[in-house]
């Protein structure tokens, strides 16, 4: 990317139109990464600032996939930043989260544990299986996000997939059934 | 084709990511081959499970945050024109123009934020669908003996309700919100121009506390227990007017006053 500029009252315009309406997207996608809804919002805020700052570089195309790449560059500042503030074990030890408490409101257990189950992923499973099959990206497209060929997204959408279906198996006790039966 | 090249293609069919040649191909291995159409069948109903998770939309704090940054940067460099982003009501920009954020990019200020200021955000991230709605209330009744009952089966506490038209501020009528991860009650009331959302739960201890008063982020935010009931009121009116609030709610329960 290049260098940040200052924007003008015109661009901070244009950015409304056609960024803001993927706020959505961008505080979903940063609520799947952080885990956590009071951070997600810093993060998703964090981003649209930098978007605004980078959008003279935007040449048009889909703005989504743009957007959200510059939200998981975001969250990977901030851990960064948060690993230099907090002893190493605490890091590695922490722990996913179990479901947060809207996550507890959605109607039926069924959802409920789909929803436990991709937050419990690691990193790199969950980020790939949000963009395809929550934010519906192309291979093309997630690529560009995650900044990886092609080839390595079609292998780690395939392992976060077997090991989606397995913990998914796991935990409802349906190790005989196919995820049909759920 | 083979199984081994069928079964690597059963995502690659899915995600759409096949030319139209090689889906005809893949679908007549399919035919001769149960084991993949297993996979397939697995892999989609994977796929359903995750795509019938509920979204979570942007919270209203998150928004008014970002238009406020927005426009302290568009202002920075000339006056703000007049155009308005879209979804955004005037009314409500206004509203969003009078948050107070912190001057860092907000990770920081985010970050370090104590749980009194996140319940103070979400106090005033109510209020502020109260205010910039188009439908302020659930329930819209200044009788209490509509809008008592309305709660009923929607929360797991019964709300005292008073009208208090007498001491300026008639009862606009009530909705139900969510505060620290519960379903709380919000009664809505009405101030000459302005409009005042006052949450209320039942308090873990009895000891009435008297009302605490504070401004913050343009808005006057109050905070008491009085009748066993834990108190928030929010709106944009004047200190002074919401101290005359909290009495006049105290007045009602049978309290101080």
């Amino acid at each position: 990317m290049s260098d940040a500029l200052e924007p003008d009252g015109d661009t901070v315009e244009r950015f409304r139109t056609v960024m803001l309406p993927h706020l959505d997207a961008v505080y979903g996608f940063a609520r799947w990464l952080t885990r956590d809804p009071v951070r997600a919002q810093d993060v998703a805020q964090e981003a649209m600032l930098r978007a605004l700052r980078y959008f003279h570089a935007f040449r048009g195309g889909e703005a989504r996939p743009w957007l959200l790449r510059i939200v998981r560059n975001t969250w990977h500042d901030a851990r960064k930043r948060r690993d230099a503030e907090q002893p190493l074990e605490v890091v590695e030890n922490e722990a996913a989260e179990g479901p947060t408490p809207e996550q507890s409101a959605i109607a039926g257990d069924r959802r409920r544990h789909v929803a436990a189950a991709l937050a419990a992923l690691p990193a790199e499973a969950r980020e790939v299986l949000v963009l395809r099959e929550i934010e519906d990206l192309t291979y093309k497209e997630i690529a560009a996000v995650l900044d990886l060929p092609i080839g390595t997204v079609m292998s780690r959408l395939a392992r976060a997939r077997e090991k989606l279906a397995g913990d998914l198996r796991s935990r409802l006790g349906r190790r005989d059934h196919g995820l049909r039966d759920l | 084709m083979d199984c081994a090249t069928c079964e690597a293609m059963v995502d690659v069919y899915l995600d759409g990511e096949m030319s139209a040649a090689d889906c005809a191909a893949f679908e007549r291995a399919l035919e001769r081959c149960p084991e993949c159409r297993r996979r397939l069948d697995e892999a989609r109903a994977l796929s359903a499970l995750l795509r019938e998770l509920p979204a979570e939309p942007a919270p209203d704090l998150l928004r008014a945050r970002i238009d406020r940054e927005l426009r302290s940067i568009a202002g920075r460099s000339r006056r703000l024109s007049a155009t308005l982003p879209p979804r955004t009501s005037l009314r409500w920009t206004a509203m969003a123009a009078s948050l107070i954020v912190a001057a860092s990019l907000g990770w920081l200020g985010g970050s370090l934020s104590t749980q009194g200021s996140r319940d103070a955000d979400e106090l005033v991230a109510g209020y502020l669908r109260v205010a910039s709605s188009e439908h302020p209330v659930d329930v819209v009744s200044s009788d209490r003996h509509t809008v008592k009952p309305w709660f009923a089966g929607k929360i797991d506490y019964s709300p005292p309700v008073h009208d208090l038209t007498s001491d300026g501020f008639p009862l606009l009528g009530g909705r139900v919100d969510i505060f620290d991860g519960r379903k709380v009650a919000v009664l809505v009331y009405r101030h000459n121009q302005h409009k005042v959302a006052l949450t209320l739960w039942p308090a873990g201890s009895g000891n009435g506390v008297p009302a605490h008063i504070e401004q913050r982020d343009g808005f006057v935010l109050a905070q008491w227990r009085q009748a066993g009931f834990e108190l928030r009121a929010v709106s944009d009116i004047e200190p002074a007017e919401m101290t005359a609030f909290t009495k006049a709610v105290d007045r009602s329960l049978g309290g101080g006053g």
